[in-house]
């Protein structure tokens, strides 16, 4: 054997779990933090990429009433709802279902992800205020 | 170890791998956590037992086995991407983190559990061309603390019992 395995929990494994806590709370505070600014389900854009092209651009808010179109990625077909109050994927003929069971999405910075449709669904505060990138 | 003996203990390992991916299909964490790539991430248990067995060569061979063979028998090709930048960057990762005095199987597997979902969010942003699955990062980092912990109690585990079972740890 190459190396020797500790395998007794150890505190300063702890360091690792703090390292990930800290990661995932930076990263979700910079991609979320502008969202909780704003009011849920007002002034939303809905930026839909089909293989990192952006192909549709639904503003929620200006909506009259719920509003279902279809996309086609990579050889799968997504429905996909929108309403005033977000986006949501109603059905899928993808194998593994994830962008279905994501279910509404309600909030800037939220998106809905068919990977193997290759397809996105993000969600856009109306004054541009979705995250578009993180650095650092 | 002799040749032979390695050879074959690579090609055991490789073969456990991949029923662990098969067997794990059958419990979906995404039923319960409807985010792309999430699951418990077993076969990752052969990366970490290999990565302290045979060292890191070793695991790497295997590692690229049984992506290459899980997407050949899965017949998806475009799956192949994900498990191997997720598996590279686990094995990179956990390889720096064992080479750490103190840390444990625990913290080496939380470690891999977490780089192995960043390397399938890196590959889904390149497959999607966009930031768009950067969203899920925090919830797949949270989740990777017990998906790791996982791991790591399996793996010692294993350790434990082949250290009853009399075979050689050093």
């Amino acid at each position: 054997m190459r190396r020797s395995a500790k395998l007794r929990p150890d505190p300063r494994d702890l360091l690792v779990a703090a390292v990930i806590v800290l990661a995932a709370a930076a990263l979700g505070a910079a991609l979320w933090g502008r969202a909780s600014a704003g009011t849920s389900g007002s002034g939303l854009t809905a930026v839909v990429c089909v293989g990192g092209q952006e192909t549709d651009r639904v503003e929620l808010s200006a909506l009259p009433k719920p509003e279902t179109r279809v996309y086609h990625g990579s050889g799968h077909t997504l429905t996909v709802r929108f309403s005033p109050s977000g986006a949501q994927v109603v059905s899928a003929d993808c194998p593994n279902q994830d962008c279905v069971r994501t279910g509404l999405i309600d909030a800037p910075g939220r998106s809905i992800v068919c990977l193997p449709a290759r397809i996105s669904i993000q969600l856009t505060a109306a004054d541009g205020g979705g995250v578009d990138a993180v650095i650092g | 170890m002799k040749t032979t003996r390695k050879l074959t203990l690579c090609a055991v390992l490789t073969a456990l791998a991949l029923a662990l991916s098969y067997f794990e299909s059958f419990f979906p964490l995404t039923a319960v956590i409807p985010l792309p790539g999430i699951k418990l991430g077993l076969a990752n248990l052969v990366t970490v037992f290999a990565l302290y067995a045979l060292g890191p060569g070793q695991a790497l061979l295997i590692l690229v086995a049984r992506c290459l063979l899980g997407a050949m028998f899965a017949g998806n090709l475009s799956a192949l991407l994900f498990s191997l930048l997720g598996g590279l960057t686990a094995l990179g990762v956990m390889s720096v983190l064992s080479l750490c005095p103190g840390l444990s199987l625990y913290g080496v597997s939380m470690g891999g559990a977490a780089a192995h979902n960043c390397g399938q969010v890196a590959a889904a942003m390149l497959v999607l061309g966009g930031a768009a699955p950067l969203a899920y990062l925090p919830v797949l980092l949270a989740v990777s603390l017990l998906t790791g912990t996982l791991t790591g109690f399996l793996a010692s585990l294993l350790f434990r019992a082949l250290d009853r079972a009399q075979f050689k740890r050093s």
